[in-house]
């Protein structure tokens, strides 16, 4: 394991950031430690740097115990949400920086910088001001001068959060493909679901200062362990007792199976291959809330459903369910 | 270059108002300044007594300007970065000798160093009281550039360096001390011009003796009195060359430290 964090608490007044958080972070794997904003996982994440400081337990790197080790010493590559860019060197000197501190020789400085500004499609901008580049750019820079201390764990805060959507997306796939070629252990925070499903080999659910459930992308959507995780990694809908995902609603136009629920269509909306249905149970099932159900449009068109059909609904076989919480 | 109607108008005005102001009665000194004619200026630039007046007030410009460099950064530094009693105080405090009037200053400097000293220090009618009294009067220039520039400053960067291996030290050097340069420089520059101009606080304190305390202005003003014009704009015009001089080499030094870092 890499990354060893045992008994970390960290408050804020009354606040708990932290709760008494254990958790192992293996090496050479893409981890993502996501949540909901002001959940913990930026403050785990600045902690394992050094860059914070816990109230108790301990943190320890490759084996050695970090807890008390100044960010300086803890051989950690940080790469922070809002780039945190030297301004007035350039795109070369940035890169630079950590390697001039550890008297590294110019030749093998200039061989490195030269390495990782081809690794990050940078090359031709050495000579730039951070100033004269995109925010994509500048976010690639910041990793890269990370890369260059060639530290133990590569740490990332939110770092795509200030992008928009479309370099967002760009960078994610690059993220991934940039790991499988430095295989350095790398631990990122994002509050998007849809990135850590995406980039991360395994995911960290932080909520409230507590570790909610640890898996791969595909257990957590699987089996999730809780209510909170179920409904942060995707849409959740209720089902009479039961929590699920809308797709794994099955919709029938007769009553033939014992159990399901009756209703009627209020809204069907079709988005691109997709269509959303609402339906209201009958009033003798309960629900205030009504059902969302996703099906496909080849599926919803031999069925016939309109506005104001009436369908019957249960849980498809082999649905991943979770029991409602009793509604207040 | 195009201009929108309104830009014009704005750049018209600003020339407009800039001239009446600056450019014109600039001219004028220099315009009388040659009233005597060529040799008359050489000769009243480089009688003795003002070239002691000049170098004295130059060098201990220069001095008070090297002083604040270091102590405005300083104080600024405190200012911004330490939390202590009475900081809020302290804040106000660093503007009253900008506010004061200058006579003012030079009256409560010589209530603390004058004949009756109660620190028992009698520094008033020596050199010592021409320093004090411009190092009393630019105190604030570099701390007011400084400090809101150190207040901007990304807490994140300084975080990077350190997660980098940069030592406190290195992160203030390599880091910090770049993005304050073009502030101090400002303010350094602010600090010289009002050191070179300083008048009302030093009449009281230096007793402006002629090769030991006399400044410029003083001498500018000794001129006039003795009504001769030409001279007072001739000694005048070297110090709007020497001001000019300064303000243009900090602005080189500001450029060359800049690139380099």
């Amino acid at each position: 394991m890499s990354i060893e964090v045992s008994n970390l608490t960290k408050k804020y007044g009354d606040f708990y950031a932290l709760d008494d958080v254990n958790v192992s972070l293996p090496t050479g794997q893409l981890t993502a430690l996501l949540g909901p904003s002001g959940g913990g996982k930026s403050t785990l994440l600045r902690i394992i740097a050094g860059l914070d400081t816990a109230d108790h337990g301990n943190v320890s790197i490759e084996g050695v115990d970090a807890t008390k080790l100044p960010p300086q010493k803890r051989n950690v590559g940080f790469v922070f949400q809002h780039y945190a860019v030297f301004k007035h060197m350039t795109v070369a000197k940035n890169v630079a920086f950590g390697l001039e501190i550890r008297k590294t020789p110019k030749a093998e400085v200039k061989r490195r910088v030269g390495e990782l500004l081809e690794l990050v499609h940078l090359s031709q901008f050495a000579d730039r001001m951070p100033s004269q580049l995109s925010g994509g750019q500048r976010q690639r820079m910041a990793l890269a001068r990370a890369l260059a201390v060639e530290p133990t764990v590569l740490l990332l805060d939110e770092p795509f959060g200030a992008l928009d959507a479309k370099v967002r997306k760009e960078l994610r796939d690059w993220l991934r493909r940039l790991h499988d070629e430095v295989h350095v252990t790398t631990v990122f925070v994002t509050h998007d679901q849809e990135e850590a499903m995406e980039v991360a080999d395994e995911i960290v659910v932080i909520n409230q200062g507590r570790v909610e459930q640890v898996g791969s992308p595909d257990q957590l959507y699987d089996e999730p362990a809780n209510d909170f995780v179920m409904g942060f990694l995707g849409e959740v809908t209720r089902l009479g007792p039961v929590r699920l995902r809308p797709h794994d609603v099955e919709v029938a136009v007769t009553p033939g199976h014992a159990g399901a629920f009756p209703g009627t269509v209020t809204r069907a909306l079709r988005v691109g291959f997709e269509v959303r249905l609402q339906v209201e149970l009958d009033p003798e099932f309960g629900s205030s809330d009504p059902v969302s159900v996703v099906l496909s449009r080849s599926h919803a068109r031999s069925l016939d459903i309109e506005l104001g059909s009436k369908v019957w609904l249960t849980a498809a076989i082999g649905a991943v369910t979770v029991p409602a919480m009793v509604a207040v | 270059m195009t201009l929108t109607p309104g830009s014009s108008l704005a750049l018209g005005i600003s020339l407009i108002w800039f001239s009446l102001l600056v450019l014109i009665p600039l001219t004028a000194v220099v315009v009388s300044a040659s009233d005597r004619g060529w040799s008359g200026y050489i000769d009243t630039i480089t009688n003795p007594q003002t070239m002691a007046a000049v170098r004295l007030t130059v060098g201990q410009s220069a001095l008070v300007t090297l002083v604040n460099i270091v102590m405005g950064t300083v104080i600024a530094w405190v200012l911004v970065r330490d939390r202590f009693f009475g900081k809020r105080i302290l804040d106000v405090i660093i503007d009253i000798p900008f506010a004061l009037p200058t006579i003012v200053a030079g009256l409560v400097l010589l209530g603390l160093y004058g004949p009756n000293s109660p620190l028992d220090l009698h520094w008033a009618y020596t050199r010592n009281a021409v320093t004090l009294a411009l190092a009393f009067v630019t105190l604030p220039f570099i701390v007011r550039t400084v400090q809101p520039v150190l207040e901007e400053l990304d807490h994140d960067v300084e975080e990077a360096a350190a997660s980098l291996g940069a030592t406190r030290l290195t992160i203030f050097r390599r880091v910090i001390l770049p993005s304050l340069v073009p502030a101090i420089t400002a303010g350094a520059a602010l600090s010289f011009a009002r050191a070179i101009a300083e008048y009302g606080s030093l009449v009281l304190l230096s007793g402006n003796k002629p090769f030991s305390t006399e400044v410029v202005s003083v001498r500018v003003l000794t001129h006039i009195e003795n009504g001769s014009q030409a001279s007072a704009a001739a000694v005048a015009s070297l110090m709007l060359a020497v001001a000019l001089f300064v303000i243009v080499l900090l602005d080189i030094i500001q450029r060359r430290v800049s690139a380099r870092a």
